[in-house]
């Protein structure tokens, strides 16, 4: 199936600010089961995209605006052809796990098997792990499915509840949250037993028949499992789905710390406010006439001008070897 | 040579200037206070605040003591010499490698000195002694920078930022006085118009200067001409227009900036208008805004030298 | 001449050996050659004398400005780092074996770095546990694929040697990094060259002072290809560093501008300064300043000192950085332990220069012996430099002994512990008299794709308090100058080499 995707990020910031740098993580993934058949990513102001691909094998698309400005708005268009991915076995054999351990040992899986910045190990999610039996006693795939429903049945979808940065406790603790907090719960659940995870950031195509819970105007993520015998398989927690021919998949990385959609610094003391509007089509459909913006609360610093004076500012300058 | 070290070198030198010309006022404003009725005393030391652009902060007494005080060791006010050699030093401590040692030496020494000092020593003991002290450090200073320091593009910086300074603070010091010399032209001066000019030269070292070229016979609008628009005594706002102009040119030289002209533009019309300018006429006028106007234009040149060698925008820099 | 009971002139009467090689004397107490003539001098060099050319020496060093600054309470006032009157010498062959185990040591590590960022063949080897590199705080991610100009990682190294007892040099440390010092290195050379003049001449001491040239070929060698004049800077946190001297000092050596952060801005992913005659490109960058602070964008976003989007610009190839980012996971003090291993596996050969034995208290049986024996080594954090956070087991007390105990059990990967090793002792100028005390060498080895420099000598760090074995700066440590001497065999033509001193 072949998507259009419009994905605009506007900044607004309270005071003007110059000499801003940002990266963007949009470019859709091509590989087996995805082709990203044409990319533009532009900016008002205008200015230079330059790109890279960076150590997770990612697109990243890099600019600067020096002159002053009090508006940033990065547009990013995308055709994509997705094709859905070939059918799951109901289960697997429970040896699998013993081919799992013997993949994982001879591959470099270390960073998507340990604990990352957001999917660090606490005693809420000790207990979750609990209340979910998450061990090897099921078979890896029916273990995953079991995750994957278990997070959907036992949270609430709440958009604007937690930040896209919040760690994994907020949201164990409310038992609500959003796509990125279900990811980030069902990679530590993952991890614990060995089964290589990552997390992956993108879209989905919504159709009113599916009811899906993530909101539709806005960015999705997901997390993919190493299964043996199959390769990477994708889990949607927020809305209870194997990935398939709806998902159109991003960036993957650790979590969501490797994979912003965004990040950026400037110069100036100014507050920045961000608001985002997502529109995933069928090619043949016309383009929307109107888009639908959200605020994104924090994504973590579009940095300011550093304060010469601090303790802070003290330390920094004293390390030396 | 790097923006962030002609800045230094531009502030450096503009502090030292200020720190001077305050200890200078405040020293002869002391030295006058002794030999006058205290019931003045007030209105001096309203118009030394004048004199050192202090206008906004009103300290809560206006008395020797408490001013002394506050224009010697308060950190927080503006126009301190504590306040002004601090940032001096810390300007010379960025650029500390890029300038020869003696320099850093001396404005290190002069600097712990004010610092170490209390107003007890200074009030018990000759507070001239210490006040002349900060000013020969000072003097030895640009001493030491014109003999040892390479006269390059930094050196003119240096200059540039002196003469802004010394310029602006002579004008303010002709604002605070300039309504007493305006009434006075018309009457004929009595002891006490005439005490209080002197401390005015005084208060700019120009009254040996003045005497050299007026004799000893002071007049307002003499003094006025001599302090605004003569070109050749050093701490004459002509003279400082001068040399800042000068200093601009060979920066522009130096870095080969075309658009330098802009400061250099400003630089030069304040010249010509104190060069062509007549006393009669600007006291026929209205000497304060003549003054504002100086002020004015001093600004001008300081925002346009720092926005072309300093903070000019990146966006600019790369489309030329 | 009274002699006293050691059978030494008075001079030497507080000398005493301990377990410690001595740099001087044999252990029957009998000038080693190659000190003989020092040690005639110090016989005839009276306790005045030797006083007044140390104030002499002192005063040289407060002269030429080589002083920090100390702040906070004596705001404003000067320090210099303590120097030692007494050259440390070392022979020909002996400096043979140590250039040819560094060159032999950088070039292995700079291997290792490669490969470690590109396909980690070493570790799918299973010579170097993968887990000790993801562990590894020093360990970058982002430089994962990256194409560092002519694959050099490490331009400028300096490694710690200790002498052991039985007189071989061993290595303590590796600094890959931001290694510091070397300016130290530079000056004690001018200094003792006015204070013994004809001692100096007469021992035939191999120049140094061409190291600021090598470094600045060293940089210019990761230029891109074909430019004629590339803009080569030194980046410095600031005058407030305690190392600012140094990057000052290197700079006016090697005529370089010295910059900080705030100088340097990004466009395009190109890297400018900021000068009053506009904007300059800049293409290599001598930093001084650790990973973590480079780049706001990429790396600590609270970071003050660095040039947001460097690290792009560096990726694209606009401009090199030496050292390359993420060089500190080879000189982790974990990875020490295996840095012979890691010669054999790119080389094919045996270390030259031996390690000192390291426990890993990440591994659960060394850690086990090394909670066991806390009060007899020396335990590091790995990734810390400077001596700071160490625990001298034989001078600890107990209570010290006990902290460390705890903070080795919750974190186990972050340090490492090793006997503790008699530094070798050099005889050292005390109040008018000569006493030993312990010393090391951090020789700076510089490295490109053509060649590898190491200056003869290096910083030799002296522990100034009697019997103390710290030797860092930070911790009351000074330094002496170091004498490499020319090959014997060519002293009797060596006059012409000589001469350059005269």
């Amino acid at each position: 199936m072949h998507y259009t995707i419009r994905h605009i990020t506007r900044f607004h910031y309270t005071h003007p600010v110059s000499e801003s740098l940002t990266e963007a993580r949009m470019q859709p993934i091509t590989d087996a089961n995805q082709r990203c058949l044409n990319f533009e990513l532009s900016t008002s102001p205008e200015a230079r995209i330059m790109s890279y691909r960076d150590h997770l094998g990612n697109i990243v698309h890099n600019f600067d605006i020096p002159g002053h400005h009090s508006k940033l708005t990065i547009t990013a268009k995308a055709l994509v052809d997705v094709q859905d991915p070939a059918p799951l076995p109901d289960s697997l054999p429970i040896s699998a796990w013993k081919e799992l351990d013997s993949i994982v040992s001879r591959d470099d899986f270390y960073e998507i098997l340990v604990p990352s910045p957001f999917t660090q190990a606490t005693p809420l999610l000790a207990e979750f792990t609990r209340e979910l039996a998450v061990g090897r006693d099921d078979d890896p795939l029916t273990l995953l499915h079991r995750i994957n429903s278990g997070i959907f049945q036992r949270f609430d979808y709440a958009p604007q509840t937690t930040r896209v940065d919040s760690p994994i406790d907020d949201a164990l603790r409310a038992r609500k949250g959003v796509c990125q907090d279900f990811s980030h719960i069902m990679i530590a659940l993952v991890r614990q037993v060995g089964i290589p995870c990552r997390y992956v950031s993108g879209y989905l195509f919504h159709r009113t028949e599916d009811h899906d819970r993530s909101a539709a105007d806005s960015s999705h993520a997901w997390v993919e499992a190493l299964l043996p015998g199959i390769g990477w398989v994708g889990f949607d927690p927020t809305n209870n789905l194997v990935a398939g021919g709806r998902h159109i998949r991003v960036a993957v990385g650790c979590d969501y710390a490797d994979v912003p959609p965004t990040r950026g610094v400037f110069k100036g003391q100014a507050k920045s406010e961000l608001s985002v509007a997502v529109s995933v089509l069928p090619s043949t459909e016309p383009a929307p006439t109107q888009m639908n913006y959200s605020p994104i609360l924090s994504i973590g610093s579009h940095g300011a001008e550093p304060d010469w004076a601090s303790e802070e500012f003290a330390q920094q300058i004293q390390q030396q070897q | 040579m790097l923006s962030r070290v002609a800045d230094s070198l531009y502030w450096m030198s503009r502090y030292l200037e200020r720190a001077e010309h305050t200890a200078q006022v405040l020293d002869v404003n002391l030295q006058r206070m002794l030999e006058q009725a205290p019931r003045h005393a007030a209105r001096r030391w309203e118009r030394v605040m004048k004199t050192l652009r202090l206008v906004k902060t009103k300290p809560e007494k206006l008395d020797a003591f408490t001013l002394t005080s506050e224009l010697t060791f308060n950190p927080s006010t503006r126009e301190s010499i504590l306040a002004c050699m601090a940032a001096a030093r810390e300007n010379a401590r960025q650029v500390r490698e890029q300038i020869p040692s003696e320099m850093w030496e001396k404005i290190n020494k002069l600097y712990l000195r004010v610092k170490s000092a209390t107003m007890e020593d200074v009030w018990r003991g000759e507070s001239h002694e210490f006040l002349s002290g900060v000013r020969e450090g000072i003097h030895l200073f640009h001493g030491i920078t014109d003999g040892l320091m390479n006269h390059n593009e930094g050196w003119h910086f240096i200059q540039v930022g002196r003469f802004i300074e010394r310029a602006q603070s002579t004008a303010a010091l002709l604002g605070a006085y300039g309504p007493d010399l305006v009434n006075a032209a018309d009457r004929i001066a009595d002891v006490r118009d005439y005490f209080e000019w002197v401390g005015m030269l005084r208060s700019c070292m120009a009254f040996e200067a003045y005497c050299k070229v007026y004799t000893a016979d002071l007049r307002p609008e003499r003094i006025t001409e001599f302090l605004l628009l003569n070109a050749e005594f050093p701490r004459s706002v002509h003279f400082s227009a001068i040399m800042v102009q000068s200093a601009l040119n060979a920066i522009a030289e130096f870095t080969g900036t075309k658009k330098a002209s802009r400061a250099n533009r400003l630089a030069g019309r304040l010249r010509s208008m104190l060069g062509f300018s007549q006393i009669d006429e600007i006291l026929g006028e209205d000497l304060n805004t003549y003054l504002d106007d100086i002020q004015h234009h001093c600004a001008q040149i300081h925002v346009a030298t720092h926005q072309i060698y300093i903070s000019y925008p990146i966006e600019s820099a790369l489309a030329s | 001449m009274t002699l006293p009971a050691t059978g030494l002139p008075e001079r030497f009467a507080a000398y005493e050996l301990g377990a410690a090689y001595d740099e001087m004397f044999t252990p029957e107490m009998r000038p080693r050659a190659h000190y003989q003539t020092l040690y005639e001098s110090l016989l005839e060099l009276p306790p005045e004398e030797m006083r007044r050319r140390q104030e002499a020496a002192d005063l040289s060093f407060l002269n030429q400005g080589i002083t920090f600054t100390v702040y906070g309470r004596d705001e404003g006032t000067e320090r210099i780092f303590p120097f030692d009157l007494l050259p440390r010498i070392i022979t020909h062959a002996e400096w043979d074996t140590v250039e040819r185990g560094l060159t032999q040591r950088i070039t292995a590590l700079n291997l290792f770095l490669k490969d470690l960022y590109h396909h980690g063949k070493i570790l799918s080897d299973g010579v170097v546990p993968r887990e000790l590199i993801y562990t590894c705080k020093h360990f970058r991610r982002d430089m994962r694929g990256l194409q560092v100009r002519r694959d050099i990682y490490v331009s400028v190294a300096g490694i710690d040697l200790i002498r052991t007892p039985d007189g071989s040099f061993a290595v303590l440390e590796d600094n890959l990094r931001v290694p510091s010092g070397v300016s130290y290195m530079l000056v004690n050379r001018q200094v003792i060259m006015r204070v013994f003049p004809h001692l100096f001449r007469n021992y035939g001491v191999r120049p140094i002072d061409h190291y600021s040239q090598a470094l600045l070929a060293t940089l210019r060698a990761l230029a891109p290809d074909n430019h004629p004049d590339p803009n080569i800077v030194v980046l410095t946190p600031g005058v407030y560093n305690s190392a600012y001297f140094e990057h000052a000092f290197l700079a006016r050596q090697m005529g370089l501008e010295l910059v900080e952060g705030r100088d340097l801005l990004l466009h395009d992913n190109v890297v400018y300064m900021r000068t009053t005659a506009g904007l300059k490109r800049v293409d290599v960058i001598y930093r001084r300043i650790d990973d973590d602070f480079v780049d706001p964008l990429a790396f600590r976003p609270d970071s003050m000192l660095g040039v947001a989007g460097l690290f792009n610009a560096y990726r694209a190839g606009n401009v090199a950085l030496a050292n390359a980012i993420g060089t500190g996971v080879a000189d982790d003090k974990a990875m020490y332990a295996y840095v012979p291993k890691i010669i054999k596996y790119y080389l094919g050969e045996d270390a030259i220069l031996q390690n000192v034995d390291t426990y890993l208290c990440g591994d659960d049986s060394q850690r086990a012996y090394v909670l066991a024996n806390l009060d007899k080594m020396v335990v590091k954090p790995v990734g810390e430099s400077g001596g700071y956070g160490m625990l001298i087991g034989p001078h600890s007390t107990r209570k010290q002994q006990e902290e460390f105990r705890h903070l080795i059990s919750a974190t186990p990967r972050n340090y490492i512990a090793q006997p503790t090793v008699q530094l070798s002792c050099a005889p050292c100028s005390v109040d008018g008299s000569v006493e030993p005390r312990h010393i090391d060498l951090r020789p700076y080895v510089l490295h490109s794709a053509e060649r590898t420099t190491i200056v003869p000598g290096g910083l030799t760090r002296v522990a100034l308090t009697k019997g103390s074995l710290v030797v860092n700066s930070s911790q009351g440590g000074g330094s002496k100058d170091t004498w490499v001497l020319f090959d014997p065999r060519d002293r009797i033509d060596g006059e012409t080499s000589r001469r350059s001193f005269l």
